[in-house]
């Protein structure tokens, strides 16, 4: 039922105005976002792959974040070569990339690697009718406008010379190189100079309310 | 509006605006308001709670002239009943409705004395407030002839939405914290949504579609909402919108102090219009049968 | 964006460095980004249909903030519901909403809303589980003489009203009061007797001139949304003109182009004359009316109308001018003219005017047949109060079920409901907050929002085609002790063992299998599965009433000589498009929402004319005391020129005594010093009929206006131009 996941309301203090983080988790069942999040993280840059594009400069060193389970990204991606938008598959269409639900999951894994620990727990979890409780690794604050449908737009789909299948590329301008991570690392800042900086590179638009909510 | 607008641009940016703008402009957002229409019963004003986050202060704080309403209507009684009763006995007209909201100015008084540049001139003609860079000097508020700023004097959110109301917030905008300025914006996260999905389908905003919740809950559509820039670009092929139209029928002009109609009769005028802010909302009079 | 300066240049420019400390934070990743792994993110077990995060999907459903039944899209993201639309489906609102309907939201969100069913135990009410609640009814209720049962209830229809009506015949009772103190059974009685349509279909649109006696139609008045929607179609050119008639301004009176105040019930009178005025014009106009009603008419000359109405004469002659040159007409009578001991006869000469001007069938039209009755609105006024307290005074009932109305709240002191309801032995309310009923209910059961339920609701006044509306629910209940009304009565009718119940498990599937039972003739060939699906999704299913007939039928009535009793102050307890009856005191955007015409918020007050408030000594913001037989009330007064001097308006609303912190112990009720004179051929409240002395007293808290100014100062905010000039400019289009 509702209000079982009631989350705290952080504070965030930015220029000189505070304001209130007031997105509420309301529902097992239903997932809320406020903006971005993906569960992923990575070390360093890898050579970029996209045309027309110049990547985002910044580094962050974030904390470890302990998950549910440790979703290995690198073998999905590295080792399976599955694309990043099969598993969040609202990239494309939202603001919000989302976390794939867990159907999504048991869709291979109910025959593949039945056996492994991680799986088993996943399929626990499955059982009990409950998604994994993952922890937010990127967020931007509650103020910030992005979405993720037009980033792809210009930098995937709207791309020439841009092949989809390498869209983790792209993904690793904010989220660093995830296919070679397991769990969850924030490599870049993601914060306001961050984004003006490569808006300023990619010819972004400039506008505050472009971003600003 | 970067200080260097403010610092050196200002006089010639309002002189400009005679000549047709200083902006290359995406859009130029504006609406027209038919007082013979408008029966003053508060919907507009409610739905802004509703979309907007707007915090409800309490009588309190209501009676020192700090209510939240971005949108309101005002109501004014007729000039001949002023004061003396021995001129009429009745208010015999009925009452003045208007509803008030952010006029748009696109020579706003608000935007050149902001000290930090926080409220400006957006692409698409909107008289922007960026929360984040607000300090909470409010010369805005001082500087706005309208009165039309609304200034946090507390944390508002501290009580104003007690559990679960505050499920309700919108989370395509900002709730404001204490010290920050804020005003309509013609629900400005309704125009992004709107523009993001044409820019996804490669195709232009469609007239209608972006709707501010004022203009969409109007039980008699006395507010109509759209783009005026079409109004200065007869080159383009895209249909007139609704609101063009009516600019057009009722001769008001933007980038005018004052209308030279050809024919005065014609209902369009914009509230204090002579103050040169050139607002973006045209209003047409009420008429009353005598 | 010009970068010629940058911000932190600018900052020392003007010596604001302190700022600038905070400022500079901007590239600093620790106080700009959120902290990563401190908040869950929870996602879907299976996604669900349609929803896609971050993406708000619309559903339509069903106000239920008012009986009007207009049809809602409420907007839905990750599973909240965020904000409420008009359906453009519905032909009631037509993508339209009120206030009130905005503020549903608040409504579903409240948080004072009862979260568990509750027993009383000795004097308070503790928490019980709904097996106990149910077990108490099924033990009050079993062996019980079947008339000692009765539901009191609001406005109901659709298939709860089917499910309530099945449960009362179970027990054996045939008892159902429905009480709303915004009512128009007066009206309603008068249509059905002269036309042979208790609620006919009326064309606003049509209208060429609009006469209304005191109906707010814009405001409170049958269905408001509906009725302004037409009201901006009449506004355009040819114009309609609107003359209101009443003795306090209502909404619709401060839209009038023609706004005449009137001594309390003198309406009629005002009807009469300008019959009369008609008449003497155009005495064909009365060809085949019957002797009475001439006579009636010859005995207001405009000057005797005058006198007693205490209206201009020369707005008589104006008023018959426009109607005489401009047809067709809608003429209607609302509360004021309806609220008297002579009300019935009031709005039979409002509705003789439409016959003389041949408005039948013009602008008045027949409803039709509404095919399934069993839906169809029970609908009631104060009559079924008034029934219902001599009821329980003579100790006829056992045991009560209240739903939606608040009757504590609303009845008049004098009839002494709160006190005579202990005679009562089990008081059931199926409710959403503790309002001054609930307060008294020996079993309290917390009912899902109509935001969150199943229903079917089939609106008394039907504007254009007929429209079962439906309810769906938006999003998961917020408390999971709360249940819907249709599952409850399920559960009270599988216990009473009534036949042909015990296959439904919930509400839902008693709805399926009624909407698969509909007649093939509404599906159009779909199967049950595509016909439900696309009622959902339209939120509205249009029914054939066929063609109906009207007639012109002059009733014998009879008017009072002169009605009005000069010299007394009336009470108006007037009612507000917001605050309704009192039952969106509990909403803090209503609150803060400024009255339309004395932009008063979070109070009551009282309006009273400048004339009154010199006698008294008295200016906008002191405090008077009203005294009637039965109780006095105080409140600041507004005082303005929207009333007729001998009138004391008090908006209706305020003054509860509970119904959570937003509307607790805020301003006066002044249903409550009501006398209880009633209407004398339908038996309701004459509710605008109670004379009050009125005199100054000390000062109460200041009163918080909206606004300072009461005209534009001669500055140009509001133009206005006249209407001829409007015809010139636009006639053509």
């Amino acid at each position: 039922m509702f209000n079982t996941l009631q989350l705290p309301s952080g504070h965030i203090t930015h220029c000189g105005a505070r304001f209130v983080n007031r997105f509420l988790t309301p529902s097992l069942f239903l997932l809320v976002f406020s903006a971005l999040l993906v569960l992923s993280a990575g070390a360093a840059h890898a050579e970029s792959v996209v045309p027309n594009a110049v990547p985002p400069v910044g580094t962050h060193d974030g904390d470890d974040v302990p998950q549910p389970i440790e979703f290995p990204h690198n073998t999905h991606v590295d080792v399976n070569k599955i694309n990043c938008m099969y598993c969040h598959t609202y990239a494309r269409r939202s603001p919000v990339a989302g976390i794939p639900p867990t159907s999504k999951c048991m869709g291979c894994h109910s025959v593949i690697a039945t056996d492994k620990p991680r799986i088993k727990k996943l399929t626990e979890y499955w059982e009990n009718k409950e998604p994994p409780p993952w922890r937010k690794v990127h967020d931007v604050p509650d103020y910030v406008h992005f979405t993720h449908e037009k980033h792809l737009k210009r930098f995937v789909f709207d791309n020439e010379g841009m092949e989809v299948e390498n869209v983790s590329e792209v993904c690793a301008f904010c989220h660093g190189d995830v296919k070679n991570m397991t769990v969850a690392h924030k490599v870049k800042p993601l914060n306001m100079g961050f984004c003006r900086r490569c808006h300023e590179a990619n010819e972004g638009p400039f506008d505050c309310w472009k971003c600003h909510k | 509006m970067s200080l260097s607008n403010i610092l050196e641009d200002w006089s010639r940016y309002r002189k400009d605006r005679e000549d047709g703008g200083f902006h290359d402009y995406e859009h130029m957002w504006g609406m027209a308001i038919d007082l013979n229409k408008c029966i003053g019963c508060n919907a507009c004003s409610v739905a802004c709670y509703a979309e907007n986050n707007l915090p409800v202060v309490g009588r309190e704080k209501f009676s020192k002239g700090q209510a939240m309403h971005w949108m309101r209507i005002e109501r004014y009684w007729d000039e001949p009943d002023l004061g003396d009763d021995r001129i009429s006995e009745f208010n015999q007209h009925g009452a003045n409705f208007i509803p008030m909201n952010c006029q748009q100015c696109n020579a706003a008084t608000c935007e050149p004395v902001c000290p930090v540049a926080a409220t400006y001139h957006t692409p698409d003609g909107l008289n922007a407030q960026v929360y984040n860079r607000c300090i909470g000097s409010r010369y805005c508020s001082n500087n706005c002839p309208y009165r039309l700023r609304f200034f946090n004097f507390y944390s508002y959110y501290e009580d104003a939405w007690p559990a679960p109301l505050e499920m309700q917030l919108n989370p395509d905008l900002s709730v404001r914290d204490k010290g920050v300025m804020e005003k309509c914006t013609f629900c400005v996260q309704r125009i992004r949504s709107v523009k993001d999905k044409a820019k996804m389908d490669n195709r232009p905003v469609a007239d209608g579609e972006a709707m501010p919740a004022c203009a969409q809950t109007c039980p008699t559509s006395a507010i109509v909402f759209g783009d005026l820039l079409k109004h200065y670009d007869p080159d383009t092929n895209a249909p007139e919108t609704k609101v063009t139209k009516m600019w057009r029928a009722h001769q008001v002009e933007l980038g005018k102090p004052r209308q030279n109609k050809q024919n005065p009769e014609l209902r369009g005028y914009r509230v204090f219009e002579g103050l040169n802010t050139d607002p973006c909302v045209m209003f047409l009079e009420r008429v009353r049968e005598v | 964006m010009s970068n010629k300066v940058n911000r932190r240049d600018f900052l020392k420019i003007m010596g604001w460095g302190g700022v600038g400390a905070t400022l500079a934070g901007c590239d600093m990743p620790t106080t700009v980004t959120l902290e990563e792994g401190k908040e869950q993110v929870t996602s879907y077990l299976v996604p669900e249909e349609y929803v896609i995060p971050g993406v708000g999907v619309y559903y339509a459903s069903t106000c239920l903030q008012c009986p009007a039944g207009c049809g809602l899209h409420g907007r839905v993201r990750e599973g909240r519901i965020l904000k409420l639309e008009g359906n453009p489906e519905s032909p009631v609102n037509q993508g339209k909403l009120c206030q009130m309907g905005q503020a549903g939201v608040q409504t579903h969100y409240n948080p004072d809303r009862l979260t568990r069913p509750m027993a009383r135990k000795g004097s308070g009410l503790t928490p019980v589980s709904w097996d106990e609640a149910l077990s108490m009814i099924q033990s009050k209720t079993s062996g019980l003489a079947g008339e000692r049962f009765a539901w009191f209830t609001d406005t109901v229809s659709g298939h709860q009203a089917v499910l309530m009506d099945a449960y009362r015949e179970s027990i054996g009772s045939s008892r159902h009061y429905v009480h709303e103190i915004i009512n128009n059974s007066v009206a309603r009685q008068v249509n059905q007797d002269m036309l042979g349509d208790p609620q006919p279909h009326l064309r606003f649109d049509k209208a060429r001139v609009v006469l209304s006696f005191g109906a707010d139609f814009l405001g409170t008045w049958q269905s408001p949304v509906h009725n302004a929607v037409e009201y901006a179609t009449f506004r355009e050119a040819p114009r309609g003109v609107l003359v209101q008639v009443e003795p306090k301004m209502t909404l619709t009176g401060a839209n009038a182009d023609l706004w005449v105040a009137v001594r309390p019930g003198t309406e009629g009178v005002f009807a009469l004359a300008v019959a009369n005025a008609l008449s003497a014009k155009d005495p064909a106009r009365l060809d085949g009316l019957p002797d009475k009603a001439r006579q009636l008419i010859r005995r207001y000359d405009i000057k005797k109308a005058s006198r007693i109405t205490g209206a201009s004469g020369d707005h008589i002659v104006k008023v018959s001018g426009w109607l005489a040159e401009r047809s067709p007409s809608l003429v209607i009578a609302g509360a004021s003219a309806e609220g008297h001991e002579h009300g019935y006869d009031t709005v039979a000469a409002t509705m003789l005017l439409n016959i003389i001007l041949g408005n039948i069938g013009k602008t008045i039209e027949s409803s039709g047949t509404f095919p399934f009755p069993q839906l169809a609105a029970r609908t009631g006024g104060t009559k079924d109060l008034i029934d219902f307290a001599k009821a329980v005074d003579d100790k006829e009932l056992d045991v009560v079920f209240f739903r939606g109305a608040n009757p504590v709240f609303t009845a008049p002191e004098t009839l002494g409901l709160k006190e005579k309801l202990n005679k009562v032995g089990f008081k059931v309310a199926f409710s959403m907050f503790e309002d001054e009923t609930t307060r008294m209910a020996d079993l309290v059961l917390p009912m899902y929002s109509p935001l969150e339920d199943w229903g079917t609701h089939v609106a008394a006044y039907q504007p254009g085609p007929s429209v079962i509306a439906i309810q769906q629910p938006l999003m998961q209940p917020l408390y999971d002790q709360t249940r819907g009304f249709g599952d409850v009565m399920l559960s009270l009718l599988k216990m009473q063992k009534a036949a042909g119940y015990s296959d439904y498990p919930d509400y839902y599937a008693y709805l399926r299998d009624a909407f698969s039972a509909m007649p093939g003739s509404l599906k159009n060939g779909a199967s049950d599965d595509e016909f439900w699906a696309s009622v959902m999704q339209k939120g509205v299913l249009a029914v054939d009433t066929g063609e109906g007939r009207l007639s012109a039928n002059v009733i014998d009535f009879d008017l009072p000589e002169n009605p009005a009793k000069e010299g007394a102050y009336h009470l108006v307890p007037s009612a507000r498009l917001g605050m309704w009856d009192g039952r969106h005191a509990n909403i803090p955007w209503l609150q803060e929402a400024p009255d339309q015409i004395s932009k008063v918020v979070w109070d009551s007050w009282a309006e009273i004319h400048p004339n009154t408030a010199r006698k008294l000594g008295v200016k906008t913001g002191d405090a008077i005391k009203i005294t009637s037989a039965s109780g006095t009330i105080e409140a600041n007064v507004y005082v303005y020129k929207g009333i007729h001097p001998d009138a004391i308006a008090v908006p209706m609303g305020q003054g509860h005594e509970a119904y959570g912190r937003y509307a607790k112990g805020r301003g006066v009720n002044p249903l409550k010093i009501l006398a209880l004179n009633t209407e004398g051929k339908t038996g309701e409240l004459a509710h605008h009929g109670t004379e009050v002395q009125v005199s100054r007293t000390s000062v109460r808290d200041a009163m918080v206006q909206f606004g300072g100014s009461e005209t534009q100062m001669g500055r140009k905010i509001i133009a206005t131009v006249t209407a001829d000039v409007y015809e010139r400019t636009e006639g053509e289009a």
